[in-house]
């Protein structure tokens, strides 16, 4: 009876999402470029032995797997902090938590055009800032060095809000009577952190995680405009090369061994992160029966 | 009531013959009317409303000629095209496009050869450049409707008469910069996207090379002209003639630092004449336009021009081609340059002594598209222009020398060449 149920959920999943996967599957074993005529031609394992060799394939792994770790970690450390605040009671908390959300309600692309003017060198505000706090002009968007920090950035201040979102909603599911108890029996505020705020937080933490996770290895459009994979292609990421092969050099076969490449790699990694996450913050207490201090 | 009624019924029955009239006539209509829609970049598509609108006015009955709006940039505008394309059937007749799509789209089979609908006396009415870059493998498949070429802008305030070779272009920024005159010598589209290929061609073709000769497949990347001609972009970074922050540059951040007044010399598009002659421009009416600096007998300007093509599949091609000489005429062409600076493609309009005269520019216009070249016309050209960006932008942050970024973009350019069989 309940598979009825399930049905219409699992059909569209089937079309959303197994039907593409077994698609690209396919097409990397197969030559089809605008060389091909646009023509699926069996290759065998060709596109893969290509991909095994193409550095640049691995240096935007390595590239896209900095930017997820960096700015998905800030993230989640920021988030936690804003819906620890935003769960206390104080004037003006309501507005503060609804202005918090604008930067995550802005299109990527908006947001991205807004910070290229802004890391402008000369004309953005933060060349005009280093440059009366007598640091120089630092050329963020134009210094290999530099480059890839700006879209981590622009990312975190994108995006924290959604991770604070998920948080504050976890917060609000925490029972205010286990903070007295430990409170009575002498515990300070960070002892409530990690006893109690942490360990039953952690589902959400690790929603928040995965949801991050799995956008961020897929970065696109916030480096397409930012930067455009430059300058020297230090901030492409994998999702920017797939792109470029399919839409760009036509080459279909290609991008599908990247893209099946990099799911499977990307999988793995949530997977890491996720027992890694579950080992890191303790379980949760309530199981335990005590709360020990 | 039954008055009432009888009223409400008759209203209906008299709505009822009027919408089956009305409908019948519309299917009437529609079947004579052959509608053909073009997809086109935003800025074009509200260029050329006022001319659909004559066209459309002039055809009425016969033919509809809908304009779609696409988005605003090149890139994007490819995006949404071959999405559509891949699809199967296009739900567009014709596309107004990019020079470097044109072998691509080609290859891919996509376009309706046209050189029965256009005769050779309509080639030789084309100016000299614009006749480049319309045709793959012995096709016409696109008409060019506007023209566009890299060009050099410069001060008039500042000089006398612009620079011609590089090393002229070095001294005057230098000693203009000395003076503190202005901030930068030059500025232009260093940035790793296909502006920094277009400004490259200019230079190696300037330095006497060529990037890849496309009927031999050779590859002048690492001789000695393309080494200097990369050699040269960096060297303006590094003598302080070019801001670091080129490297992040695009056409817009060049305008805007040529615009207010920073910049001697900058690299752009003819679309750039009419920004600064804008009421905001602090150097209106202090600017002129020459081609790009090159060893003599070498000058050059890179070839960016928009045409319209009919694409394979469509039941409209009669329909279309009307269209196209529509929107390409003389007439167009001069409506289109004098309000929105869309440089002419035909030579007649070029030479229209009353468009010279109320807008003395079109003469440099006319003359850099005299020497305008294309990029290379391989359907493998995005690969080719990807890794040199690629390769030239790590030279300019100082990744890499010339030398060796050249080489690795000429060894890269060979690799894709080769397996694709264009190269043995």
């Amino acid at each position: 009876m309940i598979i009825f149920l399930l049905l219409p959920a699992l059909l569209l999943l089937l079309v959303v999402f197994v039907v593409p996967l077994f698609r690209y599957a396919w097409l990397s074993f197969h030559a089809d470029s605008v060389i091909t005529g646009l023509i699926a031609i069996p290759n065998g394992g060709a596109n893969w032995l290509r991909l095994l060799q193409d550095l640049r394939y691995w240096q935007d792994l390595g590239q896209t797997l900095r930017f997820a770790g960096v700015s998905v970690g800030l993230e989640l450390i920021l988030a936690l902090c804003i819906a620890l605040l935003l769960d206390q009671r104080w004037r003006g908390r309501d507005v503060v938590r609804t202005l918090a959300l604008i930067p995550w309600a802005l299109p990527t692309t908006v947001m991205a055009l807004g910070w290229r003017w802004i890391f402008n060198t000369p004309y953005g505000p933060i060349d005009h800032f280093t440059k009366i706090a007598g640091i120089g002009s630092l050329n963020i968007l134009g210094d290999p060095n530099f480059a890839w920090i700006a879209t981590v950035w622009a990312d975190v201040w994108k995006t924290t809000p959604f991770a604070a979102l998920i948080l504050l909603a976890g917060l609000q599911t925490i029972p205010a009577d286990l903070y007295e108890a430990l409170r009575l029996e002498g515990g300070n505020a960070l002892i409530c952190l990690r006893r109690i705020t942490l360990p039953l937080l952690r589902p959400y933490i690790l929603l928040a995680l995965l949801f991050r996770l799995a956008q961020s290895f897929g970065v696109f459009d916030l480096i397409q405009v930012l930067t455009g994979g430059g300058p020297a292609s230090t901030t492409e990421s994998i999702a920017l090369y797939a792109y470029w092969n399919a839409l760009r050099f036509l080459d279909f076969g290609y991008s599908s061994t990247i893209i099946m490449a990099s799911f499977v790699l990307i999988s793995l990694i949530c997977v890491i992160a996720w027992i890694g996450l579950q080992v890191l913050i303790p379980t949760h207490p309530k199981s335990r029966g005590v709360i020990e201090l | 009531m039954m008055r009432h009624s009888h009223f409400i019924r008759r209203i209906i029955a008299t709505l009822f013959i009027v919408l089956i009239c009305s409908a019948g006539f519309g299917i009437a209509q529609a079947r004579s009317i052959e509608s053909v829609s073009f997809l086109m970049a935003a800025p074009f598509a509200d260029a050329t409303q006022d001319l659909v609108k004559q066209f459309n006015q002039e055809h009425r009955g016969n033919i509809s000629l809908q304009v779609v709006r696409g988005p605003l940039e090149t890139e994007a505008m490819s995006d949404l095209a071959i999405s559509s394309l891949l699809l199967g059937k296009a739900p567009f007749d014709g596309l107004l496009m990019d020079v470097t799509w044109l072998p691509k789209y080609a290859a891919a089979g996509w376009m309706q050869p046209l050189e029965d609908y256009f005769s050779e006396t309509d080639i030789a009415s084309l100016a000299i450049g614009a006749r480049e870059g319309n045709s793959y493998d012995g096709h016409l498949y696109r008409w060019p409707m506007n023209a566009d070429m890299g060009l050099l802008y410069y001060r008039t305030d500042l000089m006398e008469l612009p620079p011609e070779t590089p090393d002229q272009l070095v001294q005057v920024s230098q000693s203009l910069q000395k003076d503190k005159k202005v901030d930068w010598g030059y500025v232009w589209q260093g940035r790793q996207y296909e502006g920094l290929s277009c400004v490259y061609l200019e230079l190696i073709d300037g330095f006497g090379g060529d990037w890849l000769k496309t009927d031999s497949n050779q590859i002048g990347l690492n001789s000695k002209p393309g080494v200097e001609a990369a050699a040269w972009l960096q060297g303006l970074i590094d003598q302080g003639v070019s801001p670091r922050a080129v490297t992040n540059y695009g056409e817009a951040e060049a305008l805007q630092s040529f615009k207010v007044g920073d910049a001697a010399f900058m690299r752009n598009w003819p679309y750039a004449w009419a920004e600064l002659q804008k009421s905001d421009s602090a150097v209106k009416g202090n600017v002129g336009i020459t081609t790009m600096v090159a060893k003599p007998g070498h000058t050059t300007a890179t070839l960016g021009s928009w045409g319209l093509t009919v694409l394979k599949g469509s039941s409209h091609v009669d329909a279309s081609i009307e269209a196209i000489r529509f929107l390409t005429s003389e007439t167009a062409q001069k409506q289109l340059f004098l309000k929105y600076g869309y440089s002419p493609t035909q030579q007649r309009v070029i030479d229209d002594p009353q468009l010279l005269q109320d807008k003395p520019i079109l003469a440099e216009f006319g003359r850099a598209l005299k020497v305008a070249t294309p990029r290379p016309q391989t359907a493998l050209y995005a690969q080719i222009s990807d890794v040199l960006t690629r390769q030239l932008s790590s030279i300019l942050t100082g990744e890499r020398t010339p030398e060796n970024g050249m080489n690795v973009a000429a060894a890269n350019t060979n690799q894709i060449l080769m397996s694709a069989g264009e190269k043995p």
